[in-house]
C-alpha cells in the first residue's frame, strides 16, 4: 500500500477511541484520536489524504455542529458520523449538512471499512457527489412508497411512520421494504444519499 | 310552581321570581312531609313536573332505605326538637322520575307561616362535581400512567446510550482479535472472538428492540393555552398546597400567544418541579411557591417555578440533571432528567437558578406556536 491513509476519530469515550484505533491499524490505517470536536478543530486535519470518523453525540461540541464546521474550514474532508440508536435523525441531519455516511452504534467491521472506503474514495465537494448515477425516487416510487420515503429519511421510524400515514406498522415495513428495492439502497444511510442528491 | 296551603290567591310576583328563577332546587314541605312548594330547578333535577309532587309526600324522591326512614325523622323532630339536618346541609342521594339516582347537597332550615310549621330544603346538584371529581382522578391517572411510560423510555434511551459505548469498544477489540488470531493461523481463537462479536451484536439488538418497544409515545404537539395548562397543573398536582402551609401564586402575562406543547408532558414537568419545590421547602419558615408564565421572546415563552426554601449547594447544583442524582431518600433521581429531556424534546430549555429573595428558580422555555404549526 502507497502512502497510507488517515481516520481522524473523535468520540468522548477514550474505550471507543482506544478500540477504533486498534481495529482501524491492524487494517492499515494511520489513526488520529481526539477526544472532543474543539480538540480536532484545533489539531486540523493531517496534510495525507484522511477522513473523520466522529460520534454524534459528545459534550459541548456535538457531532452534528462538527460536521458543518468542518464543511466550512475544509469542504473536501469527508465525514462519517457515528450514531447510537436514538440518534438517527441527528444523523440524517448531519447527512444533510455533508457527512458521507452514518453507522449505528455497535457495528460489525465490514460496514465500518465500507463506510470509511466509500469516505475515502469520496473527492470532497459535493458538486462531483451529483455526478454518481442514481435512481430518482420520485419517478421511481409510487405516490405513497414516496410519502414514506420522505418520512424515512427525516429519521422517523417504521412505527411513527405508520402513525403520520395513518397505515399499519406492517405496511408502512411493507412499503419500506418495497422503496428499498426500487432505490436499491442497502440501509437508511443510502436513502438519505438519495434524498439528498435528488434535491 | 304549585301552591296548595301557602298563598291564598295573593302572590307577590317578586317571590315567584325568586323561587322560579333559582338555580338551586327549592322545596317546602310541611310537618306531615307533604310537598307544599317544588320549583323549576326541581323539576330539572327530579324530572317530575310540580303537579307530580306538590301534596304528596317528599319521601317519593329518595331512595330506599331513607324513603322509609323519613316519615320517622320528621315526626321525631317535630316532637323533641332534636336537630339532625335542620339548620345545616349535608350530602344526600336523591331519586328522580327515572329511578335513576344522583348525588346532591341539601340544606334545611324551618320556620312558620302563621301556624303552619314548614321546612325549606334546598338542593344543589352536585354530579358535576362528582364528574369533575372523577375528570381530575382520571387526569392523574393518566399522568402518572404517562410519567411511568416516559420514565421508562428515558431511562431505556439513558442505558441505550450508556451501554453503546462500551458494546461498540467490546465488538472493536473482538474484531481486531479476530483479525489477529486469523493472521496467527489460529482456528480455534478465530472461532471464539467470532463468537464473542456475535454475542455483542445481540447484545445491541437486544437494546435496539428494548428502545424501539417502549418508545414512542409520540408526543402530541398541539397550539395551546400555557396560562391554562399550567394552572390546570397547579390543580392536578398541588391540591395539599394548602395543608402543606404552601402560599401558591400563579402570575401569567395576559394574552400570550399559543404554545406549541404536548400539553400532558410540560404538566408533568410543571408538577414535578412544584413537587420539588414544595419538598424543598418543608423546613422553611415562609413558604411561598410562585408560577410565572411570561413571553420571553417572540419564539419563545418561559414557565418559571420559584420557591422560598434553602437554595441548592454548589455541589448539586452542578450534578442536578444527571440521572440517578437524588438528595431524596426515596426516589431514583430521574425527575429533572426526564423533565429535561421532555423539555428539550420541545426546542426548549430547562435550568435552575438561585432565588433573588432566598430559595431556587427553575426556568424553562417552550416554543410559541407560528401559523405553519397548524398541520
Amino acid at each position: 500500500m502507497s502512502a497510507r491513509e488517515t481516520i481522524c476519530v473523535v468520540d468522548d469515550d477514550l474505550d471507543v477511541r482506544d478500540s477504533l484505533a486498534l481495529l482501524l491499524k491492524r487494517s492499515d490505517f494511520h489513526v488520529r484520536c481526539f477526544a472532543s470536536a474543539r480538540e480536532f478543530l484545533e489539531a486540523g486535519p493531517p496534510a495525507e489524504k484522511s477522513c473523520v470518523l466522529a460520534d454524534v453525540r459528545m459534550p459541548e461540541m456535538d457531532g452534528l455542529e462538527l460536521q458543518r464546521e468542518i464543511g466550512k474550514r475544509w469542504p473536501h474532508l469527508p465525514v462519517v458520523i457515528m450514531t447510537g440508536h436514538g440518534d438517527v435523525p441527528m444523523a440524517v441531519k448531519a447527512m444533510r449538512a455533508g457527512a458521507i455516511d452514518f453507522l449505528e452504534k455497535p457495528f460489525e467491521k465490514p460496514a465500518l471499512i465500507e463506510a470509511i472506503k466509500r469516505a475515502l474514495a469520496h473527492d470532497g465537494a459535493a458538486a462531483e457527489r451529483n455526478a454518481a448515477p442514481r435512481v430518482d425516487p420520485r419517478e421511481a416510487l409510487t405516490e405513497r412508497e414516496f410519502e414514506v420515503f420522505q418520512l424515512l429519511v427525516e429519521g422517523h421510524q417504521n412505527k411513527m411512520v405508520a402513525h403520520k400515514l395513518n397505515i399499519s406498522v406492517r405496511t408502512a415495513e411493507a412499503h419500506r421494504a418495497n422503496l428499498m428495492g426500487k432505490l436499491k439502497a442497502r440501509n437508511l444511510a443510502d436513502l438519505v444519499r438519495l434524498s439528498i442528491f435528488g434535491d | 310552581m304549585i301552591k296548595v296551603k301557602l298563598t291564598d290567591g295573593q302572590q307577590d310576583p317578586l317571590f315567584e321570581a325568586l323561587i322560579a328563577t333559582a338555580v338551586d332546587g327549592i322545596m317546602v314541605i310541611d310537618e306531615t312531609a307533604t310537598v307544599q312548594i317544588y320549583n323549576k330547578a326541581c323539576e330539572r333535577l327530579f324530572g317530575y313536573e310540580a303537579a307530580e309532587v306538590v301534596g304528596r309526600n317528599v319521601k317519593m324522591l329518595m331512595p330506599a332505605p331513607y324513603r322509609d326512614a323519613h316519615d320517622g325523622y320528621v315526626g321525631h323532630y317535630v316532637e323533641t326538637r332534636e336537630k339532625h339536618i335542620i339548620g345545616i346541609g349535608r350530602e344526600v342521594v336523591g331519586l328522580r322520575k327515572d329511578a335513576t339516582t344522583f348525588p346532591m347537597n341539601l340544606s334545611v332550615g324551618e320556620g312558620y307561616i302563621g301556624d303552619l310549621h314548614i321546612f325549606v330544603g334546598i338542593i344543589t346538584d352536585l354530579s358535576e362535581r362528582q364528574a369533575r371529581d372523577k375528570r381530575i382522578q382520571e387526569l392523574q391517572t393518566e399522568m402518572w400512567h404517562v410519567s411511568r411510560l416516559t420514565d421508562m423510555g428515558q431511562v431505556a434511551a439513558g442505558l441505550a446510550h450508556e451501554l453503546n459505548q462500551p458494546l461498540t469498544a467490546i465488538l472493536n477489540y473482538t474484531n481486531a482479535g479476530r483479525d489477529i488470531a486469523r493472521e496467527s493461523g489460529d482456528g480455534d481463537l478465530e472461532t471464539i472472538f467470532s463468537k464473542v462479536a456475535e454475542q455483542t451484536s445481540r447484545a445491541g439488538n437486544i437494546i435496539r428492540r428494548l428502545r424501539s418497544f417502549i418508545e414512542k409515545r409520540e408526543p402530541n404537539r398541539l397550539q395551546e393555552d400555557l396560562a391554562k395548562t399550567i394552572e390546570e397543573a397547579i390543580r392536578l398536582g398541588m391540591m395539599d398546597a394548602a395543608d402543606r402551609n404552601i402560599h401558591l401564586e400563579l402570575k401569567a402575562e395576559p394574552a400570550l400567544p399559543a404554545a406549541l406543547i404536548d400539553r400532558t408532558q410540560i404538566q408533568q414537568v410543571v408538577i414535578n418541579l412544584m413537587k420539588n419545590a414544595a419538598e424543598a421547602m418543608e423546613h422553611s419558615p415562609r413558604r411561598q411557591m410562585t408560577v410565572t408564565v411570561r413571553a420571553v421572546s417572540p419564539d419563545f415563552l418561559q414557565v418559571a417555578v420559584a420557591d422560598t426554601g434553602p437554595g441548592l449547594d454548589k455541589e448539586i447544583a452542578d450534578k442536578l440533571f444527571q440521572p440517578f442524582m437524588t438528595t431524596k431518600k426515596t426516589g431514583m433521581g430521574m425527575g429533572l432528567n426526564i423533565c429535561r429531556g421532555i423539555v428539550e424534546a420541545h426546542g426548549g430549555r430547562l435550568w435552575a437558578e438561585d432565588n433573588p429573595g432566598g430559595g431556587t428558580v427553575f426556568r424553562f422555555n417552550v416554543p410559541v406556536a407560528k401559523e405553519a404549526d397548524e398541520a
